[in-house]
Formats: C-alpha cells, structure tokens, sequence
C-alpha cells in the first residue's frame, strides 16, 4: 500500500509546522522521516495516520484519497513515542485489544483472538510475558508490545514515532535489527520518525530529511550520504568541516589552497563553501603542493577510529578528521605535532557568508 | 535494606533527631487536641444517658426522617456530580477550547463561595419571591423550603469535588491511550468504557467518598434553603442543630455520633483508595 502525501500544510498558532510538503511512500518500503526537533517530521506522520488534521492538501492510500477518512477507517498501526499501552491491562489484552473493538460482525471469535495475539506474542519473543502489566516490563520490551498491539489489526501502513527514542543504546540496536528483519518479512508500508541519522541510515530504505517544516532531500541511504543537495543535509547527516573561499573564473581559493574548477568559469568572486568529512581529510607528515599546515590540539581514541582535532595555522576554526588506528600508529602523532592536511574530497555550495 | 552504615549516612541527610521529635510531637498534641478529643466528646455525650435514650433517640420519627431526607439527598446528588465531574474532567483534560480557564474557575466557585450565600442564591432563583418564583408557584411546584431546593444546594456545593480529583489525574495521564485506541478501531464510547474510566476509577472512587461526605454533612446552604420543618425538611445536621437548640444533648449528640461514623467510614474507605493507588503506581 503506497501513501501519497500531497501539498500537506500545518500551522499551530501561527506557527508553520508543515510548509507545503509532498512526498511519495512506495509500496512495502521502510521510510525514515529525519530531522531535528521542531521540523515537523512527528506532525506529518499524525496527518498520515489521522491523529491531526492538515489545513490543506491531502493524503492518498494507494491512490484512494484518505484525507477526510476517520482515524479508525484509515487501518493504519501507530506505534507512539512512548508507547502509550494500556497501563490498566495485560500485555495479552494490550494487543487483542483492536481485534476485541471491532463490531461484533467482524470480530473474530475468542478462540482466533487467543490465535492471533499468540503468533504475535511469539513474533516479539513475549509469549512467556503475556500476563504481565506495561509497568512490569523493560522499555524495550514495552516497545515491542506496542509493535504488536499495532500489527494485531492487521494495518494497511505501519507508522512508528520516534520508536527507539526512549531506549539505551545496546536496546536500541538490537530493536533496530529487529524492526529491519520484521519488516523484510511482512513488506509492510512503514514509515518512522526519528532525529537519529545513524538510525534512518541503519534501517531504512529511503530516508527523507526535513528541516523546518518542508522535505530538503528524499532518497536511499547512501544517496542521501553521498550526495547531499545542500549545506542542512550534509552538516545533518554526520560531522562535517566547513572553509569558506571564493570561486573565481574556475578557480576556488580557500585559504592558502587553490583549487581548479573546469565548470564554472563565468563565475566570478564568488563566496562558497566547501565541506569536508572528518575521514576524508587525509594526513600527512610532509607539505604537499595542496595542503594545509595545521597542529594536532587532541587525539581521541574510539574504539578502531581515531578522531583528531586540527588547528589550522590561520584559522581559529577547529577541524575534525577520522583515520584509522593503524595509519594513525604509522604517522606516530603526538599532541602538539605540527602536520599537513589534504581534502580527499570535497563538496561545494556557492553562498555562504 | 537498613544496615548500621545505612542509618549513618541518612542521618546526615535529615534534621537532627530532637527537631523530628519536637514536630512529631506538636502535631500529635495538635491532633489530640482539635480532632481526637471532640470525637470522642462526640460519642460520650451521645451515650451518657444510656444506650436506651442512644437508640430511642435515633429512631423517633423525626430523626428517621431526617435521616432518610439526608440519604435521599446523598442518592441523587453525589450520581449527578459524578457524571457532571466526569463530563467536565473529561472536556478539560482531553480538550482544546476556546473559554477552559473560565470553565476551571467556575468549578472551583462552590469552593469560594460561603455556603450561605450559595443557599441565599437559590432562595433568590426560586423562591416566592425570587425570579423564577411565581411561575413556579402557578405550576404549584414548590422548591425552596421542600426536597428539590435541598437537593440543588447540595449539588451545587459538592460539585467541585469529583471534577477537581479528576483533572489532574487525566491531564497527568494525557491523551496518547486514548489516540492509541482510536487508531486501534474503538469508537468514542468503546475509548470511554475501555480506557479512560479504568484509568480514573480510583480517582474517581477518592471523588465520590469526599462528594459523599459533604453531601450528607453540608449544614449552611441547606439551611438556608430547607425552612426547617420537622419531619419533612430537616436534613441531619439540621435535625442535631434544633435538639440542641432544645437543649436536648443527647438525642443531639446521638444524631450527631452517626455523622461522625461517616466521617470515620470515610476516612478508612479514602485512605484504603490511597493505599490500592500507591500500590498500583
């Protein structure tokens, strides 16, 4: 079930939380709807499940308009941010509880409800839990519960707010590999919110980053890295150096680096800024011809990476680079050291300040 | 856990030992003085003539009465502030809309009000010669000074106690169950029996005790609107106020005793819905 969603707009007290917004979900892919707080990622997912009403435009369903449909009618699953379980009931009755709703023409008879809410208590590892309250459980076994609640009445769409939210970080990425397997089984339509770029890049298939109420980039994970379409995307998703230069006839001057540009030659005194990732500076002990002279000002050690932070010669704007242990063992860096640093690769957007 | 290291380090933590005594001790005397002694004074006086003049005293006709006008009142209005309670938590809490401060403000009116003047408006509304009076005289149906006017006063002073429990425990619980159940398929109503007031029963239950309890105490606004006839529109308290305008102590004070059963019935009732809300939380 695909969901279109068309020229939506929102506005709370004057306030723009969606600004024309249009968007298209394909049929059994797992969307990640990412930004930080505020940009209205949690408002467009209540519009699609019908939780709150847009001042215009309009939700499609696999091409069947919805926009006017009564949240019950509309069959999507809504898993909330935190969980909002029955407290007052079982984890049994947490997730039989949409089948036992249901007008009595179609609602399954006691035995099926015990089937159903089994399989799924078994599908979320629970079964042995299936009496216990919301209280007595862990948040990521509350989660869990809610996925399940939502899946018992078979919805159409699955919509998910801020679903790891709440948890710590080993839950987190266990729930996550889960929701990725649970979702490559059942194909359904899924969308979920999240200020996590290390989550929508982990889990979905296509992401799409918002930022102040519209959609600044939709597209795979890796597209979305790669290629990011503006500065947002690309200091969102991940760390980021920025240096500000001009672009002139073809050539860029950041600093004291020269860069030669084949397009672009009719552009003339240009300001741009060029990004950088931490892991595509490149170190080095000896000034090359396009380099610049920095000192080492801390070394962290993470694990397999090192971070280092680099302070140019004239500049007070700290840069960040990443390499590997074993290159940084090779250099035998030391703190104070002075060394040259090479963009590897850069992206440039003219403007700037 | 309590280990010796324990209570060394929370002591540390509270005031010294002599000033937890001291205040314990204040509110003991306090307590004693206010609350224990004329509760028991309550019950002695009742029983000092003997538990024959007790009994007889409970069970003359005008204390029947009295009693029975005091169930009556109890019966209709604690029922229609539940459900006005319910009504008004319910739009408060799970609303948005225009006018809700002034809505809060209003509830909390019967609290602000003196008594008196809440019986005195009643008077002014259907009384002879209040507004609504004489056209309530020429349909021959009478309410100030008869049952109805009782019943009004005291609905109108017990109202905010029910809705005042209520709001902010759903305001506390917020809306997300119930958006969980609609999107699940309920309807309002399915939402309403399924979720929302098993969320609030012991709230609810902790409302009606209290509503309860001043509904069958309430003494100024009654007073006002009932005229005090023996035997028709004596509530109790206002059936112990006139044996002891008689000077008759200890038919007053058996009157009385019964009331102060029911504060007591209350009291346990509230504090075992306190203790079954401590333990669910």
């Amino acid at each position: 079930m695909s969901i279109e969603i068309k020229n939506i707009n929102k506005t709370f007290n004057k306030f723009d939380a969606l600004k024309n917004v249009s968007l298209t979900v394909p049929d059994g892919q797992l969307v990640a709807l990412l930004g930080p707080s505020g940009c209205g990622k949690t408002t467009l997912l209540r519009i699609v499940a019908g939780l709150e009403v847009a001042d215009s435009g309009s939700i499609l369903f696999h091409g069947e308009d919805a926009t006017s449909q009564h949240v019950r009618d509309r069959r999507v699953g809504f898993v909330f941010q935190h969980y909002a379980l029955f407290r007052h009931l079982t984890v049994f009755e947490n997730v039989a509880f949409g089948l036992r709703v249901r007008p009595r023409k179609q609602r399954p008879s006691p035995t099926e409800i015990k089937k159903r809410v089994d399989d799924l208590l078994k599908l979320i590892q629970l079964q042995d839990l299936a009496d216990r309250y919301p209280r007595q459980l862990s948040g990521g076994q509350r989660q869990r519960v809610a996925l399940a609640r939502a899946l018992a009445v078979e919805p159409k769409v699955l919509l998910l707010d801020e679903p790891f939210g709440a948890l710590d970080t080993k839950v987190r990425k266990e729930l996550r590999r889960w929701l990725r397997r649970l979702h490559e089984t059942m194909h359904i339509t899924s969308v979920f919110v999240t200020h996590d770029q290390e989550e929508a890049m982990e889990v979905a298939d296509l992401v799409v980053v918002m930022n102040e109420g519209r959609i600044e980039q939709v597209g795979t994970p890796d597209e979305i890295y790669e290629n990011p379409v503006n500065p947002f995307v690309y200091q969102f998703i991940g760390h980021v150096n920025l240096f500000h230069g001009r672009l002139n006839t073809g050539q860029v001057r950041i600093g004291e680096l020269d860069i030669t540009l084949d397009p672009h030659t009719e552009v003339q005194m240009a300001p741009v800024v060029a990004y950088v990732r931490p892991h595509e500076l490149e170190i080095s002990r000896t000034s090359e011809d396009v380099a610049i002279a920095v000192t080492v000002s801390s070394i962290h050690l993470l694990g397999p990476m090192v971070h280092l932070e680099l302070l140019p010669k004239d500049s007070s704007e700290v840069l960040e680079a990443e390499l590997t242990k074993e290159h940084y063992r090779q250099l035998n860096l030391q703190k104070g050291d002075k060394v040259f640093v090479k963009p590897r690769k850069m992206r440039l957007f003219m403007g700037g300040k | 856990m309590t280990t010796p290291l324990n209570t060394h380090i929370q002591a540390a933590t509270t005031e010294p030992r002599w000033i937890r005594y001291l205040l314990i001790s204040l509110t003991l005397i306090f307590l004693t003085l206010f609350l224990l002694l004329p509760l028991i004074a309550v019950f002695t006086q009742a029983l000092q003539e003997g538990i024959n003049v007790y009994l007889t005293a409970l069970i003359e006709p005008d204390a029947l009465a009295a009693i029975r006008l005091t169930l009556i009142t109890a019966i209709i209005a604690v029922p229609l502030n539940l459900f006005f309670g319910i009504a008004a938590a319910w739009a408060i809490a799970k609303f948005d809309f225009k006018g809700k401060s002034i809505l809060l403000t209003l509830i909390d009116l019967p609290f602000a009000v003196s008594p008196v003047i809440a019986g005195l408006i009643f008077v002014l509304l259907f009384g002879l010669q209040g507004w609504l009076g004489p056209w309530l005289s020429a349909q021959n149906f009478q309410i100030i000074f008869a049952v109805p006017g009782i019943v009004l006063a005291t609905v109108f002073i017990t109202f905010p106690f029910v809705a005042r429990e209520l709001i902010p425990l759903l305001q506390a619980q917020g809306k997300e169950e119930e958006e969980a159940a609609i999107v699940l398929g309920a309807n309002g109503w399915q939402t309403f029996w399924r979720i929302t007031l098993p969320n609030m029963k012991w709230g609810l239950l902790y409302g009606v005790i209290l509503c309860n309890a001043r509904a069958m105490g309430e003494f100024g606004a009654v007073s006002v609107v009932s005229g005090h006839i023996r035997g028709l529109t004596n509530t109790m308290p206002l059936h112990v106020e006139i044996l002891y305008n008689e000077y008759n102590f200890a038919a007053a004070f058996a009157v009385a005793s019964l009331l102060a059963l029911l504060a007591l019935v209350t009291l346990i009732l509230k504090t075992i819905v306190e203790w079954r809300v401590h333990q669910l939380s």
